[in-house]
């Protein structure tokens, strides 16, 4: 028999190569493990996600004319953007396959999947679009060198157990949490940081843009471990079934 | 050695293992991984009798609806296409996930020791269920719950996938990490006679490589008009 000394040296003994695979492995060698499905939680299950976009702070414009702030920052489809006469239908889906961006991405009520990586992290949605982050250390190229995207181009680097990560090169337009839209100056600093020994994490949103905002603007979303054995969906659209074009008609 | 003592070794031991399976891979198969002309060694399908010239022309017209609605294209033509640039693998300590830059979700190989979702509870996708282990020096990938109706159905060498189809992937590195063989084997009774096997050489993309998404309109009209219109 083994005494809880001998047992323990033997734990250790056996966790020594592994880590040290690990280390070199990049994994365990970043502050954090943000690694797995992450959604933000709807505990009331009213669909207004607590009011959530209700408390971020209205974002102070240089033009509030142009404010432009969605709840989700979502772009609108092209059949939304039609005027629609009173008791006239209209399309308000058309099943179009579209491709996840910043900041819908990190808004919407679908799971998202965090994949950390040495050189780089990915945040994977339930959609086509993938957030690149990439932490081997390169830097943004020059802005006129980038071709401007729905998630950007994204640099991250761990601040002690914040994983920080700036992102440019944004598609222009859009509509941001709390007022605001994109442009191609604009500027998202995001910062991951795990709570309740991993069970939550909250990321601060902070964008800047010289031609938008007065001031940056800074928001946060906390988000909740989904269990070990999580899997992805897949948000399927089709944008040629008929079926998948919905309307609705508007108040006379 | 008391029972609580003997408890918290074992408790110990598992945290051990349990981080183990995570990393202790043989490989680490990160990177962005490109397609060459000459990367593909793709024998003929020996096809099912079932399988008709009518069924086939049928899946590649779905084929071209998919293309032409900006439908996700799925499994396998994410690993095929040279053309749009190269997948990004990386691999973390849940899962390896493979980025394409067409228009398609993220494939999810997990390898974290899990079995394939029970199919009665899991909605196919285009990308299916993916489990994976490491044999060795190589990655073996099994996958099934591919919507079989849904995105790019073709396979390489002739056939189609199906809601039944089963695909194995092995991935092995070569020449010290610069090569990556990725060996297909799709086995289907609808469809295949005999398993199909065919192979892709990746070549690892130059450091500082990087990916996106390519936009994919269905309602460009000068797009549909020649996707679907006379070549002239």
């Amino acid at each position: 028999m083994l005494d809880e000394g001998t047992g323990m040296k033997l734990c250790l003994t056996l966790l020594k190569p592994v880590l040290g695979v690990c280390l070199s492995a990049g994994v365990a060698g970043a502050a954090g493990d943000l690694s797995g499905f992450w959604e933000r939680r709807d505990t009331a299950g009213s669909g207004a996600w607590e009011n959530i976009d209700a408390k971020i702070p209205k974002a102070v414009l240089l033009r509030p004319a142009e404010a432009n702030g969605g709840g989700r920052g979502s772009a609108p489809q092209p059949a939304d953007s039609a005027k629609h006469a009173a008791g006239q239908p209209y399309i308000v889906t058309n099943g179009r396959c579209g491709t996840m961006g910043l900041p819908g991405a990190m808004a919407h009520s679908a799971a998202l999947d965090i994949v950390q990586g040495k050189a780089e992290t990915l945040i994977v949605g339930e959609m086509p679009g993938v957030q690149h982050i990439f932490t081997d250390g390169r830097q943004h190229p020059a802005a006129q060198l980038i071709e401007p995207s729905a998630t950007g181009h994204s640099v991250g680097h761990w601040e002690g157990d914040t994983f920080v990560v700036d992102t440019v090169g944004l598609t222009a337009g859009g509509g941001i949490p709390g007022g605001g839209q994109k442009s191609r100056e604009t500027h998202l600093i995001e910062r991951f940081r795990l709570l309740d020994g991993g069970k939550r994490m909250t990321v601060t949103f902070t964008w800047d843009d010289p031609k938008i905002y007065a001031r940056p603007h800074t928001y946060e979303y906390t988000y909740f471990k989904d269990p070990d054995g999580s899997y992805a969906f897949e948000e399927w659209r089709d944008s040629g079934d008929p079926l998948q074009k919905q309307s609705i008609v508007p108040r006379e | 050695m008391n029972h609580a003592s003997t408890k918290r070794t074992r408790r110990v031991l598992a945290i051990a293992l349990s981080v183990a399976s995570g990393c202790m891979a043989a490989s680490d198969i990160s990177g962005f991984w490109a397609l060459r002309f000459d990367s593909k060694n793709v024998p003929m399908a020996e096809l099912s009798p079932k399988v008709t010239k009518a069924a086939l022309d049928a899946h590649l017209r779905k084929d071209a609806d998919a293309i032409r609605w900006c439908n996700h294209l799925g499994v396998p033509f994410v690993m095929d296409d040279p053309s749009s640039g190269p997948i990004d693998i990386r691999q973390g300590r849940v899962e390896v996930a493979v980025v394409s830059n067409v228009v398609s979700v993220a494939r999810h190989l997990y390898i974290d020791g899990r079995k394939h979702v029970n199919p009665d509870a899991f909605d196919p996708t285009t990308s299916g269920d993916s489990v994976g282990r490491w044999e060795g020096d190589t990655l073996i990938v099994d996958t099934i719950g591919i919507a079989g109706n849904r995105g790019i159905t073709s396979i390489p060498g002739g056939g189609f996938r199906t809601d039944k189809s089963h695909l194995v992937e092995r991935y092995r590195l070569l020449e010290g990490g610069k090569q990556l063989s990725v060996t297909f084997t799709w086995d289907d009774p609808d469809v295949f006679r005999v398993p199909h096997t065919y192979q892709y050489i990746y070549y690892r993309a130059p450091a500082g490589s990087e990916g996106g998404t390519l936009a994919c309109n269905p309602f460009d009209e000068q797009r549909t008009s020649f996707l679907t219109g006379t070549p002239k």
